[in-house]
């Protein structure tokens, strides 16, 4: 009897606790967001505020991530390596071990091997009548190899042989027109080096590059392209020299690009 | 914190700067790099007393011709050595390729009197390659006289820069047609691409404007206010305008196509100012441009001849646009301000005009040249500050711009490369406006 | 029983079957389809007399045809009215071309040159003039008429009713802001502007000619706003 009674005075008697219990909480959280929307929010910043800062002018469109080149610097040393032939060394051929197959499993195909851009470099089939490295010959081709902040590049002419050495100017005129019509706004402004392009034309009689070809991609399709492009807006160089015999000059014209 | 942003743009903009002039000198064939050019000019032949003169201007026009041709950097004539050749046996490649010449080509040569006629043999040497040095050797033979010593600098001049500038031939033979007040009347005047020989071709006592070559250099289109506001032809061969029709309304702003066969013009002759397209001769009439308009000032794109810019205030300002030659694909090019006298570069790719980007009553900063490549839209000022400019003109060769420019009730008649540098004034005298630059 | 009613089903269907047959209808011989209607054309200028400067309104109605075209205008819509102002006397062709065949119309306006012919205009005449039609000013890089420009040319048009002998030119200017051939167009508009103001209210049309000067003949030369706003004007010029 005793202990019903204490029963039901323990029960009625967590009522209470409870409700100031509730109350309080109740009120405690009031109050915060209470604060939180008169207090706080108008004198605080909205997510994502919009002030502008410095405003830049919309309509300059040029990419902000490419620097283009300034004023490029003709840099004295006219060989980029030791060869005192006439043609530019040939690029060495690097060997790439074969990629190890992992074991077929039954029933499932090997993986696809992914093929990276350090292709094998094929190296572009020799003018049957440059000097062949190493022979060794006249003083260097003037002008033949180049540097620009972000390409390093340089020219081979064939030909009758000794075109370079006998018309160094005109090789100066292809060069620079070359560079001059080169848009780098065209090449994908994510690449930031790119390994070697060979590209491969003629020079005709009135000085109108024909013939444009890539001998070897540097794997990066806007780059090649932007070459190209430059070539294609090009309609010609000057008429070849009066003095050289030949119909047509070939020209190899080689550049990496680093941004 | 702060600060942060602040840095970042100005390095952004440094290096847009730097972007927008690189592009502006690939298109319009400026170059990165320039070619060391030494022009030690030409020495005479013999002990003629009459040679001086000659070569006196023979050598300052010929210096002027590379230094302005945008391509050439010009080797100083103090770094120059004592002894300049004549002729090749003379020429000794080691003390101008070195130090402190340091040139990469030399151009000489020397002049002499024939009876009537001065001869001049030339060389341009690439000091350089020492075992085949020559690039040029050409014999010029001109009247004798002032004239005839110019025309035979200008004539070298054009045989160097077409040999070093990939093809593009050189302007110095090119002209600049001109309004000039100071006879007392707008007239139609003519001078050489560097401000020289400035004649006077029309004695029309009216107001005339607007003049531009035809393409074969032959007849000049004006607009004449003799009676009404009508275009007119000049003949340079004859001398004289000859006839063309006249239609109704207010006729103004000629432009040739670069074929010479069609002008392109803006006639209210059916009420309203809009873009007509005709034959040279002004038959077979047809409109281009609708609505109220005002359109006015086309011009061809020179390489298609199926592009029409022209200017129009259908919006409220005049800005430029471009359409179809049959009147398809109207484009707006230009935002905002005021926007004029669109000029479009030979190579079909730059729109030059003049622009007032923050334009009203009591707005801050003058009228400028800008170039806009057509088909990116991207846009840079050339002139700054220097007076309002307006009506620029592309060179030929599409590396020279020029253009008016008035300060307070002068107006005066400047040129400069497309980059902006190298700015001169070629006229002084009278109020001299609208310049053109011929074709070739 | 089977047998008999299976004849009597088989004679009804081929009953039917002839009968069908027989209501095929004959085939139709084809006629050939009616010719192309011939266009027919027809033009007129009224007036067709003017004086140099003044306008005439072509009329013209076609039918029947596809390609019209009004030499020297070029092409133009089957039927239409256009104000033309030839400067000398022309013929204007009208060639209507349809699948019917061609259709040609001419229609000639003299231009005859100089004075009013209706008499010469009294000094007194003159001074009326001037004072009932004023020029009227514009905004900055407008040609719309300002309120009380609109309320001018209309007391100027209802002078100008009572004075049908009055021939007169009406110049638009611009300030010497802004580039020389725009100004030439927006004289134009403005001068257009007034016109068209006058001939909604009555004024005809013949009387009246626009002629654009951009800034080429300023009336102040000073550099501030007021000289600017004498610039900016539409001005009557009267034809004596």
């Amino acid at each position: 009897m005793a202990t019903s009674r204490n029963i039901f005075f323990e029960r009625a008697e967590w009522r209470r606790p409870l409700a100031w219990s509730a109350v309080l909480h109740g009120s405690f959280f009031l109050a915060l967001f209470l604060y939180a929307v008169f207090v706080h929010a108008p004198a605080g910043d909205t997510w994502g505020a919009d002030d502008t800062g410095s405003a830049m002018s919309a309509t300059l469109i040029s990419r902000v991530s490419i620097p283009l080149p300034p004023n490029p610097v003709q840099t004295e040393n006219v060989l980029a390596d030791q060869s005192q032939g006439l043609s530019k060394s040939q690029p060495k051929a690097v060997e790439e071990s074969p990629q190890a197959l992992p074991i077929p499993r039954l029933g499932k195909k090997p993986k696809p091997q992914l093929r990276t851009s350090k292709a094998q470099p094929h190296t572009p089939p020799p003018e049957d009548n440059t000097v062949p490295y190493g022979e060794g010959g006249p003083a260097a081709i003037p002008y033949s190899t180049f540097t620009l902040q972000s390409m390093q590049g340089g020219l081979n002419l064939g030909g009758t042989g000794d075109f370079g050495r006998l018309y160094g100017w005109y090789v100066d005129v292809v060069r620079r027109t070359i560079s001059q019509n080169w848009l780098q706004y065209e090449i994908d402004p994510g690449i930031y080096s790119a390994h070697r392009v060979y590209l491969t034309f003629d020079i005709l009689r009135d000085g109108s590059p024909a013939n444009v070809q890539i001998e070897q991609s540097s794997g990066v399709p806007s780059l090649d392209q932007s070459a190209v492009r430059a070539l294609q807006r090009i309609d010609s160089f000057g008429p070849l020299p009066a003095g050289y015999r030949g119909n047509r000059v070939s020209v190899e014209f080689w550049f990496d690009y680093k941004r | 914190m702060k600060r942060t942003p602040f840095i970042f743009s100005i390095l952004v903009f440094a290096s847009l700067a730097d972007a927008q002039q690189d592009w502006i000198r690939t298109g319009t064939g400026l170059g990165v790099e320039k070619v060391r050019l030494a022009a030690p000019g030409l020495k005479p032949a013999n002990a003629d007393p009459a040679l001086g003169p000659l070569l006196q201007t023979f050598n300052t026009t010929f210096w002027n011709d590379l230094d302005n041709a945008g391509i050439f950097e010009m080797v100083s004539k103090s770094f120059y050595p004592l002894q300049t050749p004549g002729s090749p046996p003379e020429m000794r490649l080691a003390s101008w390729a070195n130090d402190p010449a340091n040139a990469g080509m030399v151009a000489f040569g020397n002049l002499a009197l024939q009876g009537q006629q001065c001869v001049m043999l030339g060389w341009l040497f690439d000091v350089k390659n020492s075992g085949s040095p020559q690039v040029l050797g050409k014999t010029y033979s001109d009247a004798a006289g002032d004239d005839g010593a110019r025309h035979l600098a200008h004539r070298f001049a054009n045989d160097i820069i077409y040999r070093l500038g990939g093809a593009i031939n050189g302007i110095t033979l090119s002209q600049i047609a001109f309004i000039s007040s100071r006879s007392g009347h707008k007239e139609l005047w003519l001078m050489d691409y560097d401000g020289a020989a400035q004649h006077q071709l029309t004695r029309l006592n009216s107001i005339s404007l607007s003049p531009r070559i035809s393409p074969d250099g032959d007849r000049i289109a004006f607009v004449n206010f003799g009676k009404g506001v009508q275009l007119a032809m000049f003949s340079v061969e004859l001398n004289r305008t000859v006839a063309f029709p006249s239609f109704g309304g207010t006729n103004v702003t000629p432009a040739w196509s670069s074929d010479g066969r069609k002008l392109a013009f803006s006639s209210s002759m059916r009420g309203n100012p809009n873009i007509y397209v005709s034959d040279a001769s002004g038959a077979n009439l047809r409109r281009i441009t609708e609505g109220p308009g005002p359109d006015v000032s086309p011009v061809w794109n020179p390489k298609t001849n199926s592009q029409i810019a022209f200017v129009s205030g259908r919006s409220g300002l005049p800005q430029v646009y471009i359409i179809e030659a049959d009147g398809a694909n109207l484009q707006r090019m230009t935002d905002t301000g005021y926007a004029v006298s669109p000029s479009w570069s030979p190579n079909g790719q730059f729109l030059a005009f003049a622009w007032r980007r923050n334009y009203g009553p009591g707005a801050p900063g003058g009228q400028d040249i800008y170039i806009m490549d057509v088909a990116t839209r991207q846009w840079v000022q050339l002139t700054h500050d220097s007076g309002l400019n307006d009506f620029p003109s592309w060179s030929p060769d599409g590396r020279h711009i020029v253009y008016e420019s008035r300060h307070g009730a002068r107006s005066e008649i400047w040129s400069m490369l497309a980059d902006g540098s190298k700015a001169r004034a070629l006229t002084s005298s009278g109020n001299n406006s609208q310049p053109n630059w011929s074709f070739k | 029983m089977s047998r008999s009613y299976f004849l009597f089903i088989a004679l009804t269907i081929s009953l039917l079957l002839i009968a069908g047959c027989a209501k095929k209808p004959a085939p139709v011989a084809a006629q050939p389809a009616p010719p192309p209607p011939a266009p027919t054309a027809s033009l007129s200028a009224n007036p067709d007399a003017i004086e140099a400067g003044q306008s005439t309104q072509l009329t013209w109605q076609t039918q029947n045809a596809t390609d019209i075209s009004i030499t020297p205008m070029g092409t133009v819509e089957p039927n239409g009215s256009r104000s033309v102002s030839p400067n000398e006397s022309t013929t204007y062709r009208l060639t209507a071309k349809g699948p019917g065949g061609t259709q040609e119309a001419t229609a000639r306006v003299t231009v005859s040159a100089g004075a009013s012919a209706q008499g010469a205009v009294s000094e007194t005449e003159a001074q009326a003039f001037a004072r009932n039609v004023k020029d009227v000013f514009f905004d900055y890089d407008s040609y719309d008429l300002r309120p009380e420009a609109t309320a001018s040319l209309q007391s100027a048009a209802a002078f100008l009713e009572q004075h049908p002998n009055l021939s007169f030119t009406i110049e638009g200017h611009c300030d010497e802001r802004g580039s020389t051939d725009y100004n030439l167009a927006l004289g134009d508009k403005r001068a257009s502007a007034v016109q068209d103001a006058l001939v909604k209210d009555g004024v005809k049309g013949t009387r009246v000619r626009t002629i654009s000067y951009g800034k080429e003949k300023p009336f102040c030369a000073e550099s501030n706003e007021q000289c600017w706003q004498q610039n900016r004007r539409g001005h009557f010029v009267l034809q004596r």
